[in-house]
């Protein structure tokens, strides 16, 4: 992202800049401060034609679809009006499942957060093999979600699972369980998985907001007497805030989004009782594709709220402080 | 710089232009490309689906110079919300081989099979399943395949809990059970798969052995009837808290209730022939015998046809006949079903697999002409298996008749909506 705001240079992907050789180049360049305004456009516009092909044209496609009537065999009948939300509203799952997503959302970005912040401080100190660790804790990130979540579903396998296989040696659990088929012990394995995914990104981005905290800061604190506790109070955690911003919005989003380990490990099931928004938009997906639209405007929406909320809050906070 | 980004944008765009317009199907030598998309019978690569129809493809094309075919093999999971995304985005296939034609009936998709099938091939379909194929007297389902269930039994195990015969009453499947739970341990003693992927199924044999089922005389739906609340009232007392099935059938499938059989983990479930050789693969010393019903075994089984269609919007009639005559010929459809254990739909097929079966498979064929269907003809069914898959094994965990009576009322709007 840096990239971009800086002026030297161009970022790599793009084509180095000719040597103005060309004569109608910079003669054009300077015809017409009109013109002369359009001249970041080559350089913006690959990203702007991006952003309009795989965001904007999804969206209205998406927001199109939701007015349609559908068949089930994927038929365009013609316009629904808003019978779609009006159905979807009336859903007797849709409760339970809002619920369950902000349960979800709340938990799993608030367990990131947290064992980040100690992974962070972790790798901030000064210890022998601390490279290799750093570097192993890309692992999570690096292998796609959906190969993670599908290898502990077979790891929590009923039958065949390690983990399953483990616990009964340790003697945690009596038998071999089906956790992933309650949703009582699948929800808390679906939430370890997406904290485990999510502490990568996160911890890479707390380590970075530490490291900018400046050593003189701390040195006048020491000169002032603050202990470690009080230093870690009123001087990290404040300095740390726009990392944690950063962590914690894009984190409820992606959580709030997260399709693959839910869907890899119990498929939302049974019927939608471990399902988030997402996953019961997919689900729907094969009842009413029109419906299912409905549920990711609502999905869409919902994540547009969230974040604005998010943000005006902690600005609010900033301007109190 | 300007021109250059819009000499690339211009390369680019040609190209995708390009590009897409080999999706289209025809093109100017007057060759055609037949789009064929089918369900994964296979349960492991090295028996997919797509070495059959890729083996019958590459026959085909040879001896019909001039049309190519397009296969693409989708598992059942999976099959039926990309065909809704196919039809939906309008890159319709020609020629489709899955599990249910009526819903695509209801919105005129579909050629009649009259119109693609040469009337030699019409006539060697098997009367019942042709009929079966039909919406209001025409018929457009071609079936493909049929099989019908029975009971499988692990004869190891009951050898090993002292059980002679298999249950032939649900009383008495609940007693073989309970002594399996006892003297065999680690093994399910009944699997019943109630999850997404054959909900319905499962459902169905289970209320046909209380006399229940999903429609009535009228064709009507009666998913809440009394029967069917007892019946998963009784599965649920007599199966599920007792633990003599699945802690969760809701979430489990038949692939894994399959596997599980094939493995030696479960004792009885019902199943299809294809069972039959994934047993033996697994070493299995199998048994099969008629289903039990409430109070003796099932008359009239489940009974499942897939099917095969034939979609109007490329207006490839001409091809598409061509292609389904050469399907439906004996060397393959016999090649097909001997691959997959399956029953064919052809009279010259039928008739030749059935004298040569053995005694296990024998019991298949005894059972078929009497066996029920799920209501195909009818145009919404598709869209309420959809939802009885989804929600329908929760019935056997949570209150029967509160989970029924909810599907009952999906089933009646969308009665209501179409």
């Amino acid at each position: 992202m840096s990239t971009h705001t800086e002026p030297v240079g161009p970022s790599r992907p793009t084509p180095p800049t000719p040597p103005p050789q060309d004569p109608g180049g910079p003669a054009r360049r300077r015809s017409g401060s009109s013109l002369g305004r359009l001249g970041p456009l080559p350089w913006i516009g690959p990203a702007v034609a991006l952003i309009v092909l795989v965001v904007l044209w999804p969206v209205y496609e998406m927001a199109r679809t939701s007015f349609l009537n559908i068949s089930v065999s994927g038929f365009v009948r013609g316009s629904a009006g808003l019978d779609q939300y009006r159905q979807l509203f009336a859903d007797p799952d849709l409760g339970s499942v809002v619920v369950a997503t902000v349960v979800w959302t709340a938990a799993v970005v608030g367990c990131t957060m947290l064992v980040s912040l100690a992974l962070a401080q972790l790798f901030h100190q000064r210890f022998p093999g601390r490279r290799v660790t750093r570097w192993a804790l890309i692992a999570p990130w690096a292998a796609s979600v959906l190969m993670t979540a599908v290898g502990f579903r077979w790891m929590l396998d009923r039958t065949a699972g390690v983990l399953n296989t483990l616990m009964v040696d340790l003697g945690l659990v009596d038998g071999p369980r089906d956790w992933l088929g309650d949703p009582a012990t699948a929800w808390p394995w679906l939430m370890f998985v997406a904290v485990f995914v999510s502490l990568p990104f996160t911890t890479y981005t707390l380590l970075a907001g530490l490291q900018t905290v400046p050593d003189e800061v701390y040195e006048a604190a020491r000169v002032d007497g603050a202990g470690p506790w009080r230093t870690y109070r009123l001087i990290t955690l404040p300095l740390l805030r726009p990392a944690a911003l950063v962590g914690i919005v894009i984190n409820l989003i992606n959580v709030f989004n997260s399709f693959p380990v839910i869907w890899a490990m119990t498929r939302g099931g049974p019927d939608s009782q471990t399902a988030t928004t997402t996953v019961f938009m997919y689900q729907l997906k094969s009842d009413d594709i029109g419906q299912s639209a409905a549920m990711s405007v609502v999905n869409f929406a919902l994540v547009v709220v969230m974040v604005l909320v998010f943000l005006r809050v902690s600005r609010w906070n900033k301007e109190g402080a | 710089m300007n021109k250059r980004i819009l000499r690339a944008l211009a390369v680019a765009a040609c190209g995708a232009l390009t590009l897409t317009a080999c999706g289209s199907g025809g093109s100017s030598d007057g060759s055609v490309t037949l789009k064929l998309v089918a369900a994964d019978y296979g349960d492991q690569a090295s028996n997919s689906s797509s070495r059959y129809w890729e083996g019958v493809a590459t026959a085909f094309e040879k001896a019909h110079p001039g049309i190519t075919v397009d296969v693409r093999v989708i598992n059942w999971n999976e099959i039926d919300s990309q065909v809704k995304t196919m039809i939906q985005s309008g890159n319709v296939p020609d020629v489709l081989q899955t599990g249910g034609f009526a819903d695509k009936v209801a919105d005129d998709l579909l050629y009649p099979a009259e119109e693609v099938l040469s009337p030699g091939t019409r006539d060697n379909l098997v009367d019942s399943f042709a009929r079966a194929g039909e919406v209001d007297g025409v018929q457009y389902g071609i079936p493909f395949v049929s099989s019908s269930r029975v009971l499988f039994y692990n004869k190891d195990h009951f050898a090993q809990a002292g059980i002679s015969e298999p249950p032939t009453t649900w009383d008495e499947l609940r007693e073989t059970a309970e002594t399996l739970a006892g003297k065999v341990p680690g093994v399910t003693p009944y699997a019943l798969p109630l999850g997404p992927e054959e909900a319905q199924g499962e459902s169905l044999i289970w209320e046909l052995g209380n006399g229940g089922g999903y429609t009535d005389a009228d064709g009507d739906y009666t998913l809440d009837s009394r029967p069917n609340v007892e019946t998963f009232r009784w599965l649920r007392d007599n199966l599920v808290e007792p633990g003599l099935t699945y802690a969760n059938p809701a979430t489990t499938d038949r692939k894994t209730a399959f596997a599980d059989f094939a493995a030696g983990r479960t004792a009885m479930l019902n199943g299809h022939p294809s069972l039959l050789g994934m047993a033996e693969e697994g070493g299995v010393d199998h048994g099969v015998a008629r289903i039990p019903g409430r109070s003796g075994p099932l008359d009239a089984t489940l009974g499942v046809a897939d099917w095969m269609m034939a979609f109007r919007q490329n207006g490839h009639q001409e091809e598409i006949r061509k292609f389904l005559d050469f399907a439906y010929s004996k060397e393959h459809t016999t090649e097909f079903m001997e691959t997959y254990d399956l029953m064919p739909v052809t009279e010259d097929t039928l008739e030749e697999l059935k004298s040569g079966a053995d005694e296990d498979m024998a019991l298949f064929y005894e059972v078929l002409p009497d066996a029920r269907f799920y209501p195909l003809g009818n145009t919404t069914w598709d869209a309420v298996s959809a939802r009885i898959k989804r929600s329908g094994g929760t019935a056997v965990s949570e209150d029967p008749k509160k989970v029924l009576g909810d599907l009952q009322q999906q089933a009646e709007q969308i009665v209501a909506d179409q």
